[in-house]
C-alpha cells in the first residue's frame, strides 16, 4: 500500500513532468482562476458522469435490442437448433440400438425355430422312416405268411389230386387183380413215405 | 498512390522546416524592428495565446458571427456552488460541459434514429439501409469481432457498457473537429470519469466472475510454491498487482485526453503559422503563397483527426474489453 501511494504520484508527476504547462499549472492551482490541461473539475466530472448515464440508459433500453434483437434471436434460434440437433441425435442412437438389441432378440428367436424345426423334421423323418419299414416288415410278414398258407393249400390240394390221380391211375392198374380196399392202403402207404 | 502522398506530405514538411528556420531568421530582424519602433500593442497582441484557451475549459462559448470577425464570445451562466460537506462543487455550465450536452444530445438522437430504422427493416424483412445501416454495422461488428471474442464466455451483458462507451466517446470526438466547437474528451475531467466507470466495470466483472478468487488479483499467492518462496514473492507482486490495476484506468484517461489534445494543438499551432509567416513577410503577396503550406498540413493533421477521433474511442472500448476480459480470466 504504502509502494502504492508512492507509485502513484510518481507516475503522475511522470506525466505531468512532459508538460511543460507544470510550472503554470502550479500557478493555476494556486490562484484557482485559471484552469490547466490538468485540472480536475468536479462539476465536469458530474456532467460526464450524467451524460454517460443518459446515454448508456437509453442505448441500451431503446437502442441496441433493436438493432442486435434480430442478431440475438437469430443466435438464440441457433443455441436452439443446436440443441434440439443434440437431442434427436441422441433419441435417434437410443432408437437405433433399441432396434438392434429387437433384431437381434429376432435373429435368436428364429435361429431356435429353425433349430426346432430342423429337430421336429429329423424326428419325423426318422419316425416315418420306422412306420415304413414296421408297414414293410409287415407287408412281408404277411406277404410271408400268405405264401405259406398257400402254399400249405396248395401242398394239401396237389396231395389231395395226387391222391385222387394216383388212385384213379392204380385203381385202373390194379382194378384187375387186386381187391380196392387193399391195393388203397398200400397205396397210401408209399405216399406217406414219400412225404 | 500511397507512396505519392507520402512523397507529398515528406515535401511539404521540408518546405515547412526550411520556412521556419527561415522564418527564425528573419524574426530576428523583425524583433529588432519592433524594438526600435517600440510597438508594445503589436508585441503583446503576437504574444497573446490563442491555443491553450481554445483547447482548455472555459465560461465562455463561441458562437458564429457574421460582423466584425466571424465568431463572438457568449459568457456562460454561473450558478452557486454545491456545499456537500466540506467540499464544494460547481455545477454551472462550462466550455466542455455544453459539448457533452450536445454531444450527447446528437449521439442519443442519432442512436435513436438508427435504432429505430433497423427495427423497422427487421419487421419489415428487408435489410437496412443508411445511417441505421451504418450504426447496426458498427454496432455489429465491435459486438461479434472485438467485444465478445475479447470479454470472453458469457460477455453479453458488458456489450451495451463498452457501445456506450464508444458512441459517447466517438461523438465527443468528431464534435471537436467542428468550427466552434470544442472536444469536451481532450479534457482530463471527462476522460477520468469515463477511465474511473470503466475500471468499476472491470473490478465488478472480477468480482462476478472470480467470486471470492477475486481477492487473488490483489494478492498474489501463487498455490504451487514453497512457503519460503511464496512468502517473499507475494511481498513483491501484490503492490505491483495492485499498482497495475490502477496503472490501467490512468493509462486509459491519459490517452484519451491527450491524443485529443495534442491533435488540436497540432492544428491550431500550423493554422497560428499562416500568421507567424504573414508577419515575418510583412503581409506581401509571398506571404499568402507561403500560406499555403501550413493549410495543406493542417487539412492533413485534420483529416488525421478525424481517424483518430474513431480510433482513440475504439481504443478505449477495445481496451476495456480487454481488460474485463482478463480480469474475468485470471484464475491464479
Amino acid at each position: 500500500m504504502r509502494l502504492l501511494k508512492l507509485a502513484v504520484p510518481a507516475l503522475g508527476s511522470l506525466a505531468l513532468a512532459a508538460s511543460p504547462l507544470l510550472a503554470q499549472e502550479h500557478a493555476a492551482v494556486s490562484e484557482t482562476a485559471k484552469p490547466g490541461l490538468l485540472t480536475v473539475d468536479g462539476g465536469l466530472m458530474f456532467w460526464t458522469l450524467i451524460v454517460f448515464a443518459l446515454i448508456f440508459g437509453v442505448l441500451a433500453k431503446f437502442v441496441f435490442p433493436q438493432i442486435l434483437g434480430a442478431v440475438q434471436a437469430r443466435e438464440a434460434a441457433l443455441l436452439k437448433a443446436i440443441e434440439e440437433a443434440k437431442a434427436d441425435r441422441d433419441a435417434a442412437a437410443k432408437l437405433l440400438a433399441e432396434h438392434q438389441a429387437k433384431i437381434e432378440a429376432a435373429r435368436g428367436e428364429a435361429q431356435k425355430f429353425i433349430a426346432e424345426g430342423r429337430a421336429t423334421a429329423e424326428s419325423m423323418k426318422a419316425d416315418m422312416l420306422e412306420e415304413t419299414r414296421k408297414q414293410q416288415q409287415e407287408l412281408l410278414e404277411r406277404a410271408r405268411r400268405d405264401i405259406e398258407s398257400e402254399k400249405v393249400a396248395a401242398i394239401a390240394e396237389l396231395r389231395r389230386e395226387a391222391v385222387g390221380l394216383a388212385i384213379a391211375a392204380a385203381g385202373k392198374v390194379i382194378e384187375k387183380n387186386l381187391d380196392d380196399a387193399q391195393n388203397k392202403k398200400l397205396v397210401e402207404g408209399y405216399l406217406a413215405g414219400m412225404q | 498512390m500511397k507512396k505519392i502522398r507520402i512523397h507529398t506530405l515528406l515535401a511539404g514538411l521540408v518546405f515547412a522546416i526550411a520556412f521556419t528556420a527561415g522564418g527564425s531568421l528573419g524574426a530576428q530582424d523583425q524583433k529588432a524592428e519592433a524594438k526600435q519602433e517600440a510597438a508594445k500593442p503589436a508585441e503583446a497582441e503576437a504574444k497573446k495565446d490563442y491555443i491553450m484557451p481554445h483547447v482548455l475549459n472555459g465560461r465562455e462559448l463561441l458562437l458564429p458571427s457574421f460582423g466584425h470577425g466571424l465568431e463572438r464570445e457568449i459568457e456562460l451562466p454561473q450558478w452557486a456552488p454545491i456545499h456537500i460537506g466540506k467540499y464544494t462543487i460547481d455545477l454551472s455550465p462550462t466550455k466542455h460541459v455544453v459539448m457533452l450536452w450536445i454531444a450527447g444530445g446528437l449521439c442519443l438522437l442519432v442512436m435513436l434514429i438508427a435504432g429505430r430504422g433497423a427495427k423497422a427493416a427487421h419487421d419489415a424483412g428487408r435489410p437496412t439501409t443508411g445511417l441505421a445501416a451504418a450504426i447496426e454495422a458498427t454496432v455489429l461488428y465491435l459486438r461479434n469481432d472485438v467485444i465478445l471474442p475479447n470479454v470472453g464466455h458469457h460477455g453479453e451483458r458488458y456489450v451495451p457498457y463498452c457501445l456506450s462507451a464508444f458512441f459517447m466517446i466517438l461523438f465527443c470526438n468528431l464534435l471537436g473537429l467542428f468550427p466552434y466547437m470544442a472536444t469536451a474528451t481532450g479534457n482530463i475531467s471527462v476522460t477520468a470519469t469515463l477511465a474511473i466507470l470503466s475500471f468499476l466495470m472491470i473490478e465488478i466483472a472480477g468480482m462476478r466472475a472470480l467470486g471470492a478468487g477475486y481477492i487473488n488479483t490483489i494478492v498474489w499467492w501463487p498455490h504451487d510454491l514453497p512457503l519460503a518462496v511464496k512468502l517473499p514473492v507475494t511481498l513483491i507482486m501484490t503492490p505491483v498487482e495492485l499498482l497495475g490495476k490502477f496503472t490501467k484506468p490512468f493509462a486509459l484517461a491519459m490517452r484519451l485526453f491527450a491524443n485529443m489534445t495534442a491533435g488540436h494543438i497540432a492544428v491550431l499551432a500550423l493554422i497560428g503559422m499562416v500568421f507567424t509567416f504573414a508577419q515575418l513577410l510583412s503581409y506581401s503577396p509571398a506571404s499568402y503563397i507561403a500560406a499555403l503550406i501550413p493549410v495543406a498540413m493542417s487539412t492533413a493533421i485534420m483529416a488525421l483527426e478525424v481517424f483518430v477521433a474513431f480510433l482513440q474511442s475504439f481504443i478505449f472500448m477495445l481496451l476495456t474489453a480487454v481488460f474485463i476480459g482478463q480480469i474475468r480470466e485470471s484464475h491464479h
